[in-house]
């Protein structure tokens, strides 16, 4: 049973959305590489991650987003968060998510305030 | 998945494969929504629930597919327990927290999020072993 993650990333007002679709696992780590990947390589400088509203994101999950996030900080790169349940904004806030990046209520107060 | 009614004791047994814990998960939701718990701790069950799995997968069974993880709720007029037991070599503990400046900055690994999460969650934790040496995890929800 692993999960495979489609990852779109598009553009839009100098942010570059990664719209992660389906659960994010230990098994999601070479789709959000090859996704931050082709997003630095095109020059992203703010990246938002854009998750599905009823994604499941278990501690495998949570342990490849940190690595994206360890990627962005050594790239100097802004990093914004949307999508995720109350939940998971409660447990990315436990972990220390929220002190690299910001978790936003939707896409569009995203795209206002990191553009 | 059986259950005694009068008990009300639910056991399901899950193949040692990650992803797998879904399936305790919704029955977890199923019976905390029949239980009547709030919404926002079914979500905290569910998170303790596929931790705990998860951590006798890969910790407890050292990732062996022919073994199995065995996870059973309970509840009294106060609390849900939540019992997870693998068949392993067993561990005598939890990793300690994960300490997330030193993960980013690259100086620890990106390990004991599962268990920090158990920890942070559950109202009560005990970690026991069986004579035979495997783990069982117990926590507690309140009602």
């Amino acid at each position: 049973m692993q999960d495979v993650n489609e990852i779109k990333l598009e553009t839009r007002d100098a942010v570059t959305i990664m719209d992660i679709k389906g659960d994010v696992t230990a098994f999601s780590e070479p789709f959000l590489n090859d996704a931050y990947q082709s997003a630095s390589a095109q020059g992203a400088a703010k990246i938002l991650l854009k998750f599905d509203s009823n994604a499941y994101i278990n501690s495998g999950g949570i342990a490849v987003l940190i690595q994206v996030l360890a990627q962005t900080r050594k790239n100097d790169q802004v990093i914004g968060i949307t999508g995720i349940s109350e939940h998971f904004k409660k447990i990315f806030h436990m972990v220390g998510i929220t002190k690299f990046a910001q978790i936003y209520d939707s896409l569009n107060d995203a795209l206002a305030k990191m553009a | 998945m059986s259950a005694s009614s009068d008990q009300q004791k639910i056991e399901i047994t899950l193949p040692n494969r990650l992803g797998y814990e879904r399936i305790a998960m919704a029955s977890a939701e199923s019976y905390a929504k029949m239980l009547g718990l709030a919404p926002e701790r079914i979500e905290d069950l569910k998170t303790i629930v596929a931790e705990a799995a998860i951590n006798a997968m890969q910790h407890g069974n050292k990732q062996r597919p022919d073994a199995w993880v065995k996870v059973s709720m309970t509840v009294t007029d106060k609390e849900i327990v939540i019992t997870v037991m693998d068949q392993g070599e067993g561990f005598s503990a939890f990793l300690p927290d994960p300490d997330i400046d030193r993960i980013v900055n690259e100086q620890d690994p990106p390990v004991g999020f599962g268990t920090f999460l158990i920890r942070q969650l559950a109202d009560q934790v005990k970690i026991d072993k069986t004579a035979d040496g495997a783990s069982i995890v117990q926590m507690t929800i309140k009602l």
